[in-house]
């Protein structure tokens, strides 16, 4: 009796969660799909697994595509940047704060602190942006993001896990504390290095809104704007093409061939999506720890 | 000759505080000084004058947003949506966590785990660029499917529509961030002594009473913490997600104050005024962090601070 209730609940869980882990990954799959298929024949729908007409056509124009690579380099540019220098001064200041003989420590892990339970709210903080003349710079993209109070505890954490005896006998060895940080600490830190390097360069990478609101030079514009600006644009585009091709049905497949706004938008979808899927899987095992971390002792 | 213990200590530490001066500056510039710009709720905002050099205008901004014959319907329209986020959108990484716990099957538990962390890690543009495609009435696989199978008869429009608005907006909030909100949950089951479970068994507890009696209390603590610091949100109802969601067409029950503060400030550059409306939100969050941090600690003994 038991061992058959048993049973017959791990039946249902491997399904649900076997259904689950579909619903997850699938919309990535179908974008795949749409984007090696022909656009005007993705069009007709019915498209789920595979292409129908395989193309490259799709990718082939968005790489030629001037603006789209001005919108690349912005974004691999701020996202190198960005994660170099967050991780750089983070780690500096999680290093100042693990030290429990520093005086003022409390105070200053308290400075840090404060703002994340009491914001300032947003139009204070936009007008302190233009004020410092980050607004349609470039800099917009990194310097407000250069630290967070998250990353910060997350590698504090970490660095208290270090064994002090190996700073002492460092030390013993003549060794200065700039160089302690240098060679002994830094060398150790590898994983959770990793781990806010990730969480970073994905908020980076990810945001559109900067671009959106705080710049209007349109050579500043990274590829998650130029995305979020074809959202808005291709929705209308594209439905009403859409309508009048199942209309039309046939008399426009027929010889038809060709991509559509939709079929370079996945596309370019693909092309902004996929560099981070193929990276996090390998993070994982780090990342994992680096969010217990983060929350428990936050 | 004496020497002040504290500043030899201090001086000791010069490094260390070498390490703290970027901190030091880069929170004074990005966080202090707009809380000390909250003042311009209270001004009437010019650029000329700053923060402080504008000329004074009292509770007008405030007044002015009570008075507006939408701010209910915003206050409303946010309190539902980041409301049904704190209960399904924060119970289910939890459920998650605990039938994830029960798949005995490592390599199945693996990767359904690397699959749910998937959508954290894209935008929300992508998001919602990506259920646009799926969902649309005209050949997207997921009408094309309810129509094939005879589910529906005729092709839903999904996306601006009222009527399946806040599925939508709940749906895709719990796509994105089910599986990485969950991570810390199976951290926690993950450390349940084992005993526990033993000592469960020869009491008789079949699968359910022990996910019951040992498992949920095995991640209460945590989820105690963790909705302390979501109570804070119920203000805010995610920006970016509904900046991206509503439009015209679901305005009257999609349109969420952190929307109207980016619209009327940015959008209008009724500054001051989106500020008090921003004020309001912040007041309210900080309320709230501390009353439901007080009850917790009350009722269950788990408290942030």
């Amino acid at each position: 009796m038991g061992r058959r209730k048993l049973s017959l609940f791990s039946a249902a869980n491997y399904t649900l969660l076997a259904l689950f882990g579909f619903t997850m990954i699938y919309p990535f799959i179908y974008i795949l799909v749409y984007s090696l298929n022909d656009g005007k024949d993705s069009m007709l729908g019915a498209l789920y697994f595979y292409p129908r007409q395989f193309t490259l056509d799709n990718y082939a124009q968005i790489f030629d595509n001037a603006k789209i690579w001005q919108a690349y380099k912005i974004t691999l540019l701020r996202t190198a940047l960005g994660t170099a220098l967050h991780v750089a001064l983070c780690t500096l200041t999680a290093y100042a704060l693990s030290k429990k003989t520093l005086p003022g420590r409390t105070f200053f892990t308290f400075y840090i602190f404060l703002p994340t339970i009491f914001s300032a709210g947003f139009i204070p903080y936009f007008i302190t942006l233009q004020k410092l003349q980050l607004i349609n710079s470039f800099w917009v993209y990194v310097i407000p993001m250069l630290f967070s109070f998250f990353h910060i505890v997350i590698i504090r954490t970490f660095l208290q896990g270090i064994p002090e005896e190996l700073e002492e006998s460092a030390r013993i060895d003549g060794y200065g504390d700039f160089q302690i940080f240098l060679k002994i600490v830094l060398p150790l830190s590898g994983p959770v290095l990793a781990t806010i390097s990730l969480f970073i360069g994905v908020a980076h990478w990810n945001d559109w809104f900067t671009g959106a609101y705080y710049v209007s030079d349109k050579s500043l514009i990274p590829v998650q704007t130029l995305l979020q600006q074809m959202l808005t644009e291709a929705e209308a585009l594209s439905s009403s093409m859409q309508r009048a091709a199942q209309q039309g049905g046939q008399t426009i497949n027929t010889g038809a061939a060709g991509s559509t706004p939709e079929s370079l938008r996945m596309a370019l979808l693909v092309v902004t999506v996929f560099p981070i899927l193929c990276i996090y899987p390998f993070l994982q095992k780090y990342f994992v720890k680096g969010v217990m971390m983060g929350s428990v002792k936050g | 000759m004496r020497t002040n213990p504290l500043l030899k200590r201090i001086w000791r530490h010069r490094l260390l505080y070498l390490f703290l001066l970027p901190a030091v500056v880069w929170f004074f510039l990005f966080s202090y000084v707009p809380l000390y710009g909250i003042q311009i709720a209270f001004r009437d905002f010019r650029f000329s004058g700053g923060f402080t050099g504008s000329p004074w205008a009292g509770l007008k901004y405030f007044r002015q947003f009570f008075d507006y014959y939408q701010s209910s319907q915003l206050i409303r329209n946010t309190i539902l949506i980041s409301g049904l986020k704190l209960t399904i959108g924060f119970a289910m990484p939890i459920v998650l966590a605990i039938l994830l716990n029960e798949i005995r099957n490592l390599k199945f538990k693996k990767t359904l785990q690397t699959l749910s962390y998937l959508p954290y890690f894209v935008s929300w543009v992508v998001v919602v660029t990506l259920m646009q495609r799926l969902l649309t009435p005209y050949g997207g696989p997921v009408n094309d499917l309810l129509v094939s199978s005879g589910l529906l008869k005729d092709p839903i429009q999904f996306l601006n529509n009222t009527s399946w608005f806040y599925q939508i907006v709940i749906g895709s909030d719990i796509w994105k961030n089910i599986g990485w909100n969950s991570i810390i949950y199976m951290a926690a089951i993950a450390g349940i002594d084992q005993q526990l479970y033993e000592a469960a068994k020869i009491d008789g507890a079949g699968r359910f009473r022990q996910m019951w009696h040992v498992t949920l209390p095995g991640v209460r603590n945590i989820a105690v913490i963790l909705f302390i610091l979501a109570a804070g949100s119920l203000m805010s109802a995610g920006y970016e997600q509904l900046l991206l969601l509503n439009g015209p067409a679901t305005a009257a029950i999609g349109s969420v104050l952190d929307v109207h503060v980016i619209g009327a400030g940015i959008g209008e550059g009724r500054l001051s005024y989106a500020a008090a409306v921003g004020l309001f939100q912040s007041a309210i969050a900080l309320v709230l962090i501390l009353a439901v941090n007080r009850i917790a600690r009350k009722v269950s003994d788990v408290s942030l601070f």
